[in-house]
């Protein structure tokens, strides 16, 4: 264990939910992103994390929403089929604003960390310091 | 011999001191056990011209808009920082003791 592992780990933190924060970014600009019924429905991306070998935290990967998506009634939209059809993501917009405020809480919580860290540090500097 | 009474005060009387079995007693004091101060003081040093490198390569970065997290270099400042109080910390304390040293009266 080297002297500045607490930030590093809280720098793993902070760069897991950095990735899982534009995840949900990319998701929330293309909640009313709409594709015709011939092809596949944006694909929601879903942030998979894991402990990290040497401490900490990794992005394992990103999974995705069923291509299928959901079949929308639009008639009036350019992309509809001779049915009136579209094709919207599979996603639901409350659930993505409530993982948007629990990845800036992570984020914050990893920032406090940091800082707390530092503190600590400076501790340690001043033992035996007149 | 023993002075219990000022052995208690710390002094310990001048006699030679009694080595354990298998060892031999070595004259003046070229006895040297484990990394010499001045190796550590040289390898503190390294280690923290590589984490200010580090920090100014993600400052340039920063600067230039090729910074692609901003606590990657925000914590490398963070350690460049506390590095740099812990070798002058280091620094001052040796040379605390080298002024003691020379302030101590002889004869």
């Amino acid at each position: 264990m080297g002297a500045f592992d607490t930030l590093r780990i809280a720098s793993s933190s902070l760069g897991a939910h950095q990735t899982w924060l534009d995840t949900l970014a990319s998701n929330i600009a293309n909640v009313n992103t709409v594709t015709s019924t011939d092809q596949d429905a944006f694909q929601a991306q879903m942030l998979i994390m894991r402990e990290s070998q040497g401490g900490g935290v990794e992005v394992a990967g990103i999974a995705v929403s069923d291509p299928a998506g959901r079949l929308v009634s639009d008639p009036s939209n350019p992309l509809a089929d001779a049915d009136g059809y579209v094709r919207a993501p599979e996603m639901d917009l409350s659930s993505q604003m409530t993982q948007l405020v629990m990845a800036q809480r992570g984020f914050q919580a990893a920032a406090q960390v940091t800082k707390d860290a530092q503190e600590t540090y400076g501790s340690a500097l001043q033992i035996g310091r007149a | 011999m023993s002075v219990n009474a000022i052995e208690a005060l710390g002094f310990t009387p001048s006699v030679a001191p009694v080595m354990p079995a298998g060892t031999e007693a070595v004259n003046g004091s070229s006895q040297v056990t484990g990394a010499k101060f001045g190796d550590m003081l040289v390898e503190g040093l390294d280690h923290l011209e590589a984490v200010q490198d580090k920090s100014d390569r993600l400052a340039v970065q920063a600067a230039t808009g090729d910074l692609d997290d901003i606590h990657d270099y925000t914590i490398a400042a963070t350690e460049a920082s506390v590095t740099a109080q812990l070798t002058v910390a280091v620094r001052n304390r040796a040379m605390e003791a080298f002024n003691e040293i020379m302030r101590m009266p002889i004869g």
